[in-house]
């Protein structure tokens, strides 16, 4: 297994390649674009250290790559490195997004007529403690699915695979951030 | 992480239903006598069925339909036809219905199930009727009507639709074949894929299958544990819980979620007090939502401290790295497993990058400060033990992941200027730097592909 430090260490370097992007640029940029910038590149920086393994690292490429222009692409690639670059953004493009809508619609259909089904069966609804666990449990997954990205095309299972990744990732991630920020802070100090 | 798991996913799914058919050779004569008692009803429903084309479809649907009602005969002995009649042609929808094709449906073969396959995907079955198709598909050639049609059809679980394609692929293969030696053969080569996690899951026994009409619990059937083959994954049904497929099945997604819900308590502070998925689930989702507060946060101060968003990681330690030579040699040895990971991001960001090469040099210094000294043993373990840049393969991983992780925490609260000052500067350094990296490469072995010179730093 990957230690922590590793992780970190290949997140701040790519991150820094992604943000050397920015800084050779000679435009001014206001501090919201700066921020967003900072945000992407970290963004596509910690998914591409899971090299296209995980759904939500491909999630937040795809996001990377989709925004506006030419500027965010060349970002990702830059980041992932070129041959890595074309694997992954393969993965994504084809593997992703486009299998899992079909088969998270046609499950969709599927619920929702038997869901008809079933309502039409049981018209009495009784408040049962176990039915009312399952909606809650039911309401809390959907708000999760939200917060992991690509999760709307994950099973339960997977969705908590994910959440264990995705968790561990933004933690090296907000640790490297927050280092380098009272870093910053410190040498910006006179 | 997902390289192994969806294929878990799979191959449970698929071991579970392999399971229950492998001893199908040893309720033949049980199966024979449920056919005849299930064609004694079909000839009343023929009557009922309206009537239609048999052609492979029709045929098909009459399993579906013939199934679904036979499962409700079966659960209610005294049951009507006729309501069964009608939900199963609701249901079906525009799938002609057939019963007196369902003689023959115990002979459907390989053609048949894409076709079957494809019913389903395009029309809205619910499940207990898919499932039921799902059963008699399961069912061998020789028109076998396997147990499970029954079971399938009465238990209603939430079966994933990924799990019937599973299952449906599974079945188009096995009764391409005639024997249930050739099922087994089919079952081991699925099985072979298997991994650990899935032997510790709650089994079914294999004789679960005899119970034939009831879909009750099988309470002296769990008792039976007989192996036929020693690589079958088994999921043994507990005293006092329903055996059939879907129950069983659904059983077997329940653990698994549970078991990834476990990692999750671990990893999420806080949540060890909290039993119960809802209550884990929202935990889950605050500290999350947390975690990405904090990132937005941090970027935006990123961005305010820095005007020009040219983070000179070089410049950033230089200022603090003054004092304490004595203390860099003894900060860095104990955290010598951070350095040899640092080691490699060195080598290959110098190879690469050799504008980056001074960059990443400087980037040493705060992963230092990332290994507390606690966190050393855990990493050289881990190192030591499995070897690095591997993802989540398996659960085991997944916990030694969330084992180290907890760690991590304490990290954060190391991070403040009295770290950074420790630091020297950057000629001083580099030799003790090297120095540190030959003892540390040698204590550690080889586990790590590193060259196995000493490092000669490439400054540009």
């Amino acid at each position: 297994m990957r230690p922590p430090s590793s992780l970190r260490q290949e997140f701040l370097k790519k991150w820094m390649m992604g943000l050397q992007r920015y800084s050779t640029s000679k435009k001014n940029m206001s501090i919201l674009e700066r921020k967003k910038a900072i945000k992407l590149s970290a963004d596509v920086a910690i998914a591409s250290a899971r090299n296209g393994t995980t759904c939500w690292s491909r999630a937040l490429i795809a996001n990377g790559y989709s925004k506006d222009g030419g500027d965010d692409k060349h970002l990702v690639e830059q980041i992932l490195g070129p041959e890595s670059e074309r694997l992954i953004m393969k993965k994504v493009l084809t593997g992703g997004a486009s299998v899992c809508n079909k088969r998270m619609r046609s499950k969709k259909i599927l619920k929702r007529s038997c869901g008809i089904q079933r309502t039409r069966k049981f018209a009495p609804q009784v408040a049962l403690a176990s039915s009312i666990a399952k909606r809650l449990v039911r309401k809390r997954t959907q708000i999760l699915r939200s917060l992991i990205p690509g999760g709307e095309f994950m099973n339960d299972v997977t969705l908590i695979e994910e959440t264990l990744d995705y968790i561990i990732s933004l933690r090296a991630q907000v640790d490297v951030m927050r280092s380098l920020a009272s870093a910053s802070e410190l040498a910006s100090e006179p | 992480m997902n390289n192994a798991f969806p294929e878990i996913l799979q191959c449970s799914d698929m071991t579970v239903l392999e399971r229950q058919k492998a001893p199908l050779q040893r309720q033949q004569e049980q199966l024979q006598q449920q056919e005849k008692q299930q064609q004694s009803y079909f000839s009343e429903l023929r009557g009922v069925f309206s009537n239609q084309t048999s052609h492979v479809q029709g045929l098909q649907g009459g399993l579906l339909s013939g199934d679904s009602l036979l499962c409700d005969m079966v659960m209610t002995p005294q049951a009507k036809p006729d309501p069964g009649l009608e939900t199963a042609r609701s249901e079906l929808g525009n799938i002609d219905i057939a019963g007196m094709g369902f003689g023959q449906c115990g002979y459907v073969n390989g053609p048949s199930f894409d076709m079957n396959y494809a019913i389903y995907r395009t029309s809205s079955c619910p499940p207990a009727v898919v499932a039921a198709a799902v059963a008699t598909e399961g069912v061998e050639a020789k028109g076998k009507e396997s147990v499970e049609s029954e079971k399938l059809g009465s238990a209603i679980g939430r079966e994933s639709f990924k799990k019937r394609k599973a299952d449906k692929l599974h079945c188009s293969k096995v009764v391409a074949e005639d024997d249930s030696k050739r099922i087994k053969a089919c079952a081991e080569e699925r099985e072979s894929k298997i991994t650990g996690p899935n032997t510790n899951k709650s089994s079914s026994s294999n004789n679960n299958n005899k119970k034939q009409t009831s879909t009750e619990t099988s309470k002296e059937n769990s008792k039976f544990s007989k192996v036929q083959k020693p690589d079958y994954i088994h999921v043994r049904a507990r005293r006092g819980q329903a055996t059939d497929r879907h129950s069983l099945a659904e059983r077997v997604r329940r653990e698994k979620i549970s078991e990834r819900m476990k990692y999750l308590q671990d990893l999420v502070p806080g949540c060890n007090k909290i039993t119960g998925k809802a209550g884990m689930l929202d935990e889950i989702t605050s500290y999350v939502q947390s975690l990405q507060q904090q990132v937005e946060l941090l970027s935006m101060k990123l961005a305010a401290v820095n005007p020009k968003l040219d983070f000179n990681i070089d410049n950033l330690f230089a200022k603090q790295v003054r004092q304490n030579p004595a203390a860099v040699l003894h900060f860095s040895v104990t955290n010598y497993a951070g350095i040899v990971c640092s080691r490699q991001l060195f080598a290959s960001c110098t190879t690469t990058f050799p504008t980056v090469g001074m960059l990443s040099e400087m980037a040493n210094p705060p992963y230092l400060q990332f290994n507390p000294v606690q966190q050393v043993v855990s990493c050289r373990e881990v190192e030591m033990g499995m070897g690095m840049g591997m993802e989540i393969n398996s659960p085991d991983m997944a916990l030694q992941r969330t084992i180290n992780a907890p760690l991590s925490i304490p990290d954060a609260s190391f991070l403040d200027s009295s770290c950074l000052a420790q630091f020297q500067s950057s000629a001083a350094w580099d030799v003790e730097l090297q120095n540190l990296y030959n003892v540390g490469f040698d204590q550690e072995g080889s586990t790590t592909p590193f060259p196995s010179q000493p490092f000669t730093g490439t400054k540009s």
